[in-house]
């Protein structure tokens, strides 16, 4: 940690903020004991694979697309999907639909495991990081490596490998996990979801701080079960659409301090939030019996307005991404063919799924012999980004007199309540709190 | 991706890194070059450090070869060794890669929470590459680009089955 002035006063860096990588900066600007504006910067990658997909054939997206993001590459792959084939007119039988949802909950087990165990308990129970935190809870950090794991597993099965899975293709999938490698997952399915209702009993007994927010929810909703690799989007003020029409409801605003776009719904200037807080408190009458009464047990009711209890809907989420991933492997025959053709036409799709920090939307516009013409990508985060910025503003006014060190790392655990994809590969953050 | 595959055991060699960024795709540049250089030591190009800790149960000598920020020049080797048989990391040095993420660890997140958990292999040496430019698009600079050679050098010399560079 360093201090330096400027010409606006009192800098405080910090170097590099635990536990936040990625190429991005959060700034706080205090004025006479007011919180005056509250910046994060963000810079994401979907614009720079906006550009490189033009061009480009209608088959490659799921490809190109999974490397914007190590942890959820399963979310680009099952939009862009979902996009292309729409564009074609393309929609892939029950049982490819079922695979993708199974792959898709391995992408969900790993991401929430890491998420709850190394990233965001430690800031519950007081640690610097996961590192501190094994030191005096090990047993806690190897449950938490043993869901990422098996979740890990699923992804590596189903997709090939475990990161930027290469099996999945437009129409499906290059080839299908027989149902003998599937039920040998069994075992570590079924220890997951055992151990993913300690995990809910173990967050459901975290403080959480009194904060709560008004924002509108957004998610996906099917009436197939919990929003995950398909289903129309809803939203907390009433409004049901399809995917479609994603572009007529959320619009995209550049601002200036960064290269993200913030999503904006209905044209209003108040944030929306999408996740899991959305996804529970829109769809939480589709989880299992099971994750229903776990929500339940952790004290959740029909809806969730508290970000800081968004580690108690992941943990229900593993709950039912373990307990969703048992019912497709029961009831998979493997009698069907790995993919559908996909033939080129020209036209325009859009697809909109899951992943695990929230909906993520793609849309395409191909000609006549495939070649992308035009493509559009709105990630979680910057659709998240509004309202990490509004929580910080309401959050931090009342905490001005914590010490700068114990004030930014309660403003690191209100970040990370949103598991914000600030950008993979390279891991930088630096954070200003500005007092003049 | 596994570019190679041999028994466990001989040593690893992991890449880690994103080849869409510039001079963050030095690490798998350098493990794609290595490969078949080394017939018995298993290869990999990785983005994630945190799948490090089931990517190197039962392998010794493991080399991890990654983009770093440490205020030398671009190009710069830097070699740390981080096994369970060296002390913990300096944090200082490792500060610009950070100790993890909103979404993700960092690399020397996972080497000190794998040394808490007793996961750590005997030998663990990060080959660091000093990196200039890691835009979404852009090309590795002639910097980083020239350092390859010396790096794929100093690797295969440190994951040599003989004990090369011990």
């Amino acid at each position: 940690m360093t201090h330096r002035l400027t010409e606006s006063g009192r800098v405080l860096q910090v170097d590099s903020l635990a536990r936040v990588e990625g190429e991005g900066a959060m700034r706080v600007e205090v004025r006479n004991g007011e919180v005056t504006d509250v910046e994060l910067r963000i810079f994401e990658p979907p614009r720079f694979f906006e550009a490189f997909l033009r061009g480009r054939a209608w088959t490659e997206p799921p490809d190109i697309t999974a490397r914007i993001c190590g942890i959820c590459p399963v979310a680009y792959q099952m939009s862009s999907c979902l996009a292309i084939e729409q564009a074609c007119g393309v929609t892939v039988p029950e049982e490819l639909r079922l695979m993708r949802r199974l792959l898709y909950c391995g992408e969900w087990l790993e991401s929430h495991a890491l998420h709850i165990y190394f990233l965001h308990a430690p800031d519950f129970l007081g640690y610097e990081s996961a590192i501190e935190m094994a030191r005096d809870h090990r047993d806690v950090v190897e449950r938490g490596l043993r869901l990422k794991k098996a979740g890990n597993a699923l992804m590596t099965l189903v997709g090939g490998r475990a990161v930027h899975p290469v099996n999945v293709r437009v129409g499906g999938f290059y080839r299908l996990p027989t149902r003998p490698e599937l039920q040998a997952l069994r075992p570590a399915l079924e220890r997951g979801r055992a151990e993913a209702l300690e995990t809910v009993a173990l967050v459901a007994g975290f403080d959480f701080p009194d904060f709560e927010q008004s924002y509108e929810y957004l998610s996906l909703r099917s009436e197939q079960g919990y929003p995950l690799e398909s289903g129309s989007v809803v939203t907390s003020g009433g409004s049901t659409f399809p995917a479609a029409e994603f572009g007529l409801h959320v619009t995209e605003e550049h601002v200036a301090r960064s290269n993200a776009l913030h999503g904006r719904l209905h044209g209003g200037d108040d944030p929306y939030v999408v996740g899991p807080l959305a996804r529970y408190t829109l769809c939480s009458d589709q989880l299992s019996p099971l994750a229903q009464e776990a929500a339940r047990a952790a004290g959740l009711g029909p809806t969730c307005r508290n970000p800081f209890r968004s580690i108690v809907v992941r943990a229900v989420e593993l709950v039912y991404a373990f307990d969703e991933a048992l019912r497709i492997v029961d009831g998979w025959d493997g009698a069907v063919a790995p993919a559908v053709p996909v033939p080129a036409r020209a036209g325009e799709g859009h697809g909109a799924t899951e992943a695990p920090r929230g909906l993520l939307y793609h849309r395409y516009r191909l000609d006549e012999d495939g070649t992308i013409l035009e493509a559009q990508i709105v990630p979680p985060t910057s659709q998240n980004q509004a309202s990490i910025e509004a929580d910080l503003r309401a959050f931090v006014q009342p905490r001005l007199h914590l010490s700068q060190e114990e004030l930014t790392r309660q403003c690191e655990q209100a970040i990370r309540n949103y598991d914000p994809c600030i950008s993979c590969a390279t891991h930088f953050l630096d954070l200003h709190v500005d007092r003049s | 991706m596994n570019v190679g595959v041999a028994d466990l055991g001989t040593g690893l060699v992991v890449g880690l890194g994103n080849r869409d960024r510039g001079d963050d795709g030095v690490g798998p540049e350098v493990a794609a070059r290595v490969t078949g250089l080394l017939p018995d030591v298993r290869v990999v190009e990785h983005e994630d450090p945190t799948s490090l800790m089931d990517l190197w149960a039962g392998e010794d000598p493991v080399v991890i070869v990654d983009a770093v920020r440490s205020g030398h020049h671009p190009g710069t080797l830097v070699v740390v060794e981080a096994g369970a048989d060296a002390g913990p990391l300096p944090a200082e040095p490792w500060a610009p890669t950070g100790r993890g993420g909103t979404h993700a660890l960092g690399l020397a997140a996972v080497l000190e929470l794998a040394r808490a958990l007793d996961r750590l292999p005997r030998r663990v040496v990060v080959v660091g590459i000093e990196v200039a430019a890691v835009g979404h698009g852009v090309p590795m600079s002639a910097e980083v680009a020239a350092a390859v050679p010396a790096a794929v050098e100093a690797v295969v010399a440190l994951a040599e089955p003989s004990g090369g560079g011990r």
